[in-house]
């Protein structure tokens, strides 16, 4: 049931007016908070200019784990319903969350620099930021797998289930494995944060997130003229309302 | 547990064979439609095949008969359509499909590594029958001296008589059958014929699509398909 | 038929073909055995390092060539169109993922002893400070590993396959196994040298961490195997 509440919220959002809001409202979100990371935010006290970083690394991890997140839903939803859509969901999910989890492992490694003296510190989030990285480009891989899509959605969306499961166990791992070593930590969220600060990680995380929506809601729909012209191409064929189940109605 | 004639198919543990049939026809299909990516296989197909019907399916290479079998066998489902195979419904009672059907293909489905007689007793196993009717099995299609023999040096007749045997074994109500003939030698053809001649004396109904003209005597109709559909009765493809 | 009698038949299948083609044999021990003396000759020949790193080294050995027993494992469903006769059988699909994983585990159990000599001759590693340890970590390792492989094996039956991508699947979602896998190896096989800071204490804490990996992953494997055979 809460299935068909979710179809109905994303029947909403991929409007065309509700792509150009959600186009406007991420740029001016995204403006906002880089106008605030780069001239209102003090710079760190230990870490100085470097640090803000922070406005743009964190809401990139946030983003890497959200989208993955996002793929495990629509997996679960695709197994179960069979519907393209979700398959849609998934795979729009996974390719802009690829970009957000390479970004954040780029970050993360200019700003260990400087601090840190080395590009890559094994931190436990970047580590396991890393397998993430590798599991999508797993996922990716196996969508080119096949050109069935019946088999292309399940298997990708097997894919999906079991490597979000596995990425908490792995970062258990990955903290313990460190966890004799004391050594650098990149990213210090820390509560030691003044409050303007504070609030421009958090509007820099909504600018983000929104930007994520407005890229999803773009790639689907590509991802639906796509279907549409296949659809039209089956139609002759085999008749409209077969054309339509066959890209999943 | 009453005593269990080997060939007599039924699973050990529904000895009077009570399970419940699905009844009407063999097969009931309602406009069924499979596509692959974008090139449709099956085009809207309607069928109707009576229980005990030894029918024929013809057509070119590439014309559906594979896809059209494997949709019945449950291997496939479709992409749009409707149908009912001995009674059960195509995609939600696969299961009761499964039990009572045999598919007999070119690819033989046996492991290479493991003897006649193991991979008959394997299949036995994985059908709830017992294992003790593998030697009669294997007797009949004639491969009695090499049933410990591993598959892996069996001519493409010798593995497709095991087959036979399998499904002589199994005793479904439906045999369905994809270019059984291929590559085979007389006595594995033969092989073949006798397992559809057997399935048919015991009420049960057989599909065969194959090139084959010389076999046509066995049937009672003969249907032919081109570019994924079903060709209207009486015409010749 | 129950889940368990149905596994046990299709594990006792796949062992009997293994013990016919003893592909392990002619395979997969050398795989290991040609990795193990490369990395010895990219790491050695100083003693101390590769004591201490001995450990890694034989997990390392491990992972890499479980791919070729997981392909092997699939490889006989797949040449005479196998796997589609289980698919068709009135079996629970989960039964397959856990025979075919049990089958390959035991495979992978005796490997390992293999390659675990090797090491200990190769490298000086001293397998005696916690034989109790020792055992669990692989044995619990190894259930993980091959609940992995098992699972996405079957998409080595697509022909379009030949691509690396069951490596790049099973490889990072068995990082756990690595990392409890060598800790605990380490833990349980403290070398003279004293390099190991590591206690047995934390060694046996690894192996919780194996326990959940295993039961998470056997249960997803059980729950969605049979997507994986559907079409």
């Amino acid at each position: 049931m809460s299935v068909r509440a979710g179809e109905r919220a994303l029947g909403k959002a991929v409007s065309r007016r509700g792509e150009r809001t959600l186009g406007v409202l991420s740029a001016i979100a995204l403006l906002g908070a880089m106008v605030m990371a780069l001239f209102v935010t003090p710079p760190d006290a230990e870490q100085g200019q470097v640090f803000r970083l922070i406005y743009v690394h964190v809401p990139s991890a946030w983003l890497a784990y959200l989208s993955f997140a996002v793929v495990l839903v629509a997996s679960i939803a695709y197994l179960r319903t069979t519907k393209t859509r979700w398959d849609r969901l998934a795979a729009a999910s996974a390719e802009i969350g690829v970009v957000f989890t390479i970004l954040t492992l780029v970050l993360g490694s200019i700003w260990a620099k400087p601090v840190w003296g080395t590009w890559w510190t094994w931190d436990p989030r970047l580590t396991t930021t890393a397998v993430l990285l590798l599991i999508y480009l797993g996922y990716l891989a196996v969508r080119r797998m096949t050109d069935d899509p019946r088999r292309r959605g399940t298997w990708s969306a097997v894919v999906g289930i079991v490597g979000f499961v596995d990425v908490p166990i792995v970062h258990l791992s990955v903290v313990w494995w460190r966890s004799l070593h004391q050594a650098p930590v990149v990213a210090k969220v820390a509560p030691r944060m003044a409050p303007v600060m504070a609030w421009t990680l958090v509007l820099s995380v909504v600018a983000f997130t929104l930007l994520y929506a407005y890229l999803m809601v773009l790639r689907l729909r590509v991802g639906r003229l796509e279907e549409k012209a296949v659809a039209e191409a089956l139609s002759p064929r085999i008749g409209a309302a077969a054309a339509k189940a066959a890209v999943g109605g | 547990m009453t005593a269990v004639s080997p060939s007599s198919g039924l699973r050990r543990d529904d000895p009077a064979g009570a399970a419940t049939d699905g009844a009407g026809p063999a097969v009931a299909l309602d406009r069924v439609t499979r596509v692959f990516g974008v090139s449709p296989a099956l085009v809207r197909v309607d069928l109707r095949i009576e229980r005990g019907e030894t029918v024929f399916l013809r057509g070119a290479n590439g014309a559906g008969k594979s896809t059209l079998l494997r949709v019945m066998a449950t291997l496939l489902s479709p992409t749009y359509g409707s149908g009912r195979v001995l009674g059960f419904d195509l995609m939600a009672e696969r299961e009761e499909i499964r039990s009572r059907t045999e598919f007999v293909g070119h690819r033989t489905r046996l492991y290479e590594d493991l003897t006649a007689a193991e991979n008959l007793r394997f299949a036995c196993r994985l059908y709830g029958l017992r294992t003790d009717g593998a030697p009669a099995a294997l007797e009949r299609v004639g491969l009695n001296d090499v049933a410990g023999e591993r598959v892996r040096g069996f001519s493409q007749g010798m593995r497709q008589r095991v087959a036979v045997a399998r499904a002589l074994l199994r005793s479904p109500e439906l045999l369905l059958l994809d270019e059984p003939y291929a590559g085979l030698d007389t006595a594995a053809r033969d092989a073949v014929d006798d397992l559809i001649r057997a399935t048919v004396a015991r009420g049960g109904t057989a599909i065969v699509a194959t090139h084959e003209r010389a076999r046509a005597r066995m049937t009672t109709r003969t249907l032919f398909m081109q570019d994924g559909r079903l060709l209207p009765e009486g015409v010749d493809a | 038929m129950s889940v368990l009698l149905e596994a046990r038949a299709i594990a006792a299948k796949d062992l009997r073909i293994e013990v016919r083609g003893r592909y392990a044999l002619a395979a997969v021990l050398p795989f290991a055995a040609t990795l193990l003396i490369v990395f010895g000759l990219a790491l050695g020949p100083g003693r101390a390092t590769l004591q201490t790193t001995a450990p890694a080294l034989l997990w390392l050995a491990v992972l890499f060539a479980s791919v070729l027993s997981f392909r092997r494992s699939y490889e006989a469903e797949t040449e005479d169109g196998a796997l589609e006769g289980l698919a068709l059988a009135p079996i629970d699909r989960a039964a397959i993922f856990l025979g075919k994983a049990a089958a390959v585990t035991v495979q992978l159990l005796l490997l390992e002893a293999a390659v675990l000599a090797l090491v200990a001759v190769l490298f000086g590693l001293s397998v005696g400070s916690d034989p109790a340890l020792l055992i669990c970590a692989f044995v619990l390792g190894t259930m993980g590993l091959s609940a992995v492989g098992s699972l996405f094996g079957v998409l080595e039956a697509s022909p379009r396959a030949r691509e690396a991508v069951f490596p790049l699947l099973v490889l990072p979602l068995a990082v756990p196994v690595l990392l409890a896998g060598v800790k605990a190896t380490a833990a349980a096989t403290v070398a003279d040298t004293g390099a190991a800071a590591v206690t047995t204490r934390s060694g046996w804490s690894w192996l919780l961490l194996l326990v959940a990996f295993d039961a998470v992953f056997i249960a997803a494997g059980t729950l969605v195997f049979g997507y994986l055979l559907e079409d």
